[in-house]
């Protein structure tokens, strides 16, 4: 629950029916967000960020990534497919991005929109706001919802180096909804559905980390959307639908490692993967490293690609976006779609840079033991103290991730001692020491 | 609460941990960020002038309900001008140690500057004893 009562939506759940309780989720969440209660795993809803760590090792498939239902599609009149270059970076090169968006309005999509096409607008959003905000050195971007999230929970002093400014997704849902509405077409008709790669994205999508609800609409898991574009590709390869896109290079590789920092000066930094995150924001937080300008940190590895709902390995789905980005520059250039040139419209623009501005990230620490000092300190002094009688093998046995993980616990009235088997062995023999003095007749007391 | 760390004479790469741990139990502590951050950033410099400077010390930090005190003592050179050394920019610190992208001649002001109380004790060829003070606020 949040500090105002509303629920944190999460993407990742576990089916109790397959968990076997196995432990490899706990030992992976880098938020130290599951626990093992009555041999099933559980995800504490104020922990989790969505980064889909567990998804990924669980080795029962007992995590899954619930998505909106396909259906939901019948009751929109316009039904946009937002779709990132990631998708794209999923089939092979020889089919035609033509192709693609030919099966997804065969699926049902009236309209298809390149989230990409705002990188040029938000690369100039970007420039503007850290000039704006030149009493900060180290901004951070909020293209990634999982790192968003990690700097809310464990970094809350840094909330203030997030760039606050709508990602790109829902930038691009903006532009396409207000570019819809100024046609003529009533705002209720209009369903945009994000084509997702990860957990992270449709958690943001759900429960915005500024608090306020997103304009768009649904979310489709990638791996579901892909599946069907393929089964349609080997059964008809000729159909072609003539497209009105112009993605650069550059915009292509956006959701690439690298794709965000190499717009901007020398000194920017390019993090991806989740412990690499952890251990950078560590850092920046203690001033060891600041940065000249923007760092961008993805949660996955490599990246966008490195999303748990992309079924092409995330090495080659890179190869493949680096060639098309080579091929769109090798070409003449080609003249700027309608998306495109509806930000030569200063109105417009103006418009969209006010409409995806955030107030504010709120920090919720979920290190904080109590928010009285002194109560809190002597938590932390009796934590150390039962920390102190475990093994510190960090073994996981007792269901929580590490024995300062299970010492928290204990203090925070969340777990026992005893289901440390360490130290319930111990006990054990202790209860023995007192039953041969005081008899057996002791375990009926 | 009473935590106690060792420093070792040019190890540079352990440095930190001291201020990483303390990091994590004021978090816990819910102590305001910007404490934090100042608290982290002064135990730092202090931890990082031993290392380069001494031959070894001995870190005691104490937390208590209002305040936290970090006691870094070295056996080194000791500092001949403190004066001096409180000046943004002087340094003494040797090639070595600035090739490593230390010694800008900002870890005394730096001390100064993120805490609320700093005492130095300093004695020429014995060592030196840094006492920084930051209250607390939640």
């Amino acid at each position: 629950m949040s500090e105002n009562g509303s629920y944190f939506y999460h993407a990742l759940r576990v089916d109790r029916n397959v968990c076997t309780g196995c432990t490899h989720c706990l030992r992976s969440c880098p938020t130290e967000a599951i626990r093992i209660r009555k041999g099933k795993a559980v995800i504490y809803s104020n922990k989790c960020i969505d980064c889909g760590e567990c998804f990924k090792v669980c080795p029962s498939h007992a995590i899954y990534i619930k998505q909106d239902d396909f259906e939901l599609l019948d009751d929109y009149k316009y039904r946009i497919a937002l779709v990132p270059a990631t998708f794209i970076g999923q089939f092979a090169n020889d089919v035609k991005t033509s192709q693609i968006y030919a099966c997804l309005k065969k699926i049902g999509f009236t309209h298809t929109y390149e989230v990409e096409h705002a990188v040029s607008f938000l690369i100039e959003l970007y420039k503007q706001y850290m000039a704006e905000h030149d009493e900060i050195d180290t901004f951070i971007s909020p293209y990634c919802p999982a790192i968003v999230r990690l700097i809310q929970v464990r970094f809350p002093s840094l909330v203030h180096n997030i760039i606050h400014l709508n990602a790109p997704l829902d930038i691009a849902s903006i532009v396409i909804r207000q570019r819809l509405v100024e046609a003529g077409i009533p705002g209720e008709d209009i369903g945009i559905f994000y084509v997702s790669p990860c957990a992270a994205k449709i958690a943001a999508v759900k429960s915005p980390a500024e608090g306020k609800k997103s304009i768009i609409t649904g979310v489709i898991n990638m791996d579901f959307l892909y599946n069907k574009v393929k089964l349609m590709l080997s059964n008809s390869k000729s159909i072609v639908e003539p497209i009105n896109h112009s993605l650069t290079g550059n915009d292509v590789l956006w959701g690439l490692t690298t794709g965000e920092s190499r717009n901007f000066n020398n000194s920017c930094f390019a993090v991806d993967g989740i412990r690499n995150a952890i251990e950078f924001l560590e850092k920046v937080e203690d001033e060891e490293i600041s940065a000249n300008g923007l760092v961008e940190m993805r949660a996955c590895d490599q990246s966008c690609v490195g999303g748990v709902l992309c079924p092409t390995n995330r090495f080659v789905a890179k190869q493949k976006l680096k060639a098309r980005a080579e091929i769109i520059d090798s070409k003449p250039k080609k003249e700027d779609s309608d998306h495109k040139v509806a930000f030569n419209n200063k109105e417009f623009a103006e418009k969209i840079a006010e409409m995806v501005k955030i107030d504010e990230i709120k920090p919720r620490s979920i290190l904080k033991l109590n928010d009285n000092l002194q109560i809190a300190l002597r938590m932390v002094e009796n934590m150390k103290r039962i920390e102190g009688m475990l093994p510190g093998i960090d073994c996981s046995a007792c269901g929580a991730p590490t024995c300062n993980a299970l010492a928290e616990d204990v203090i925070r009235n969340e777990s026992k001692i005893e289901n440390c088997i360490f130290a319930h062995k111990k006990m054990e023999e202790f209860y023995k020491v007192m039953f041969d003095i005081w008899g057996e007749d002791l375990k009926t007391l | 609460m009473h935590y106690t760390f060792d420093i070792e004479k040019g190890n540079f790469t352990n440095a930190g941990n001291a201020s990483g741990s303390v990091k994590k139990t004021l978090k816990q502590l819910n102590v305001d960020p910007s404490s934090i951050k100042r608290i982290v950033v002064a135990l730092y410099e202090a931890e990082i002038n031993a290392v380069a400077h001494a031959y070894g010390g001995k870190i005691d930090i104490d937390i208590d309900g209002d305040k936290i005190v970090m006691v870094v003592a070295d056996q080194g050179p000791g500092i001949p001008n403190i004066e001096l050394a409180m000046t943004e920019g002087y340094s003494t610190a040797s090639q070595k140690v600035r090739e490593m992208g230390f010694g800008a001649g900002m870890g005394l002001p730096n001390m100064k500057k993120n805490t609320d109380k700093l005492d130095i004790q300093t004695e020429l060829g014995v060592g030196t004893t840094i006492t920084m003070t930051v209250f607390l606020k939640n």
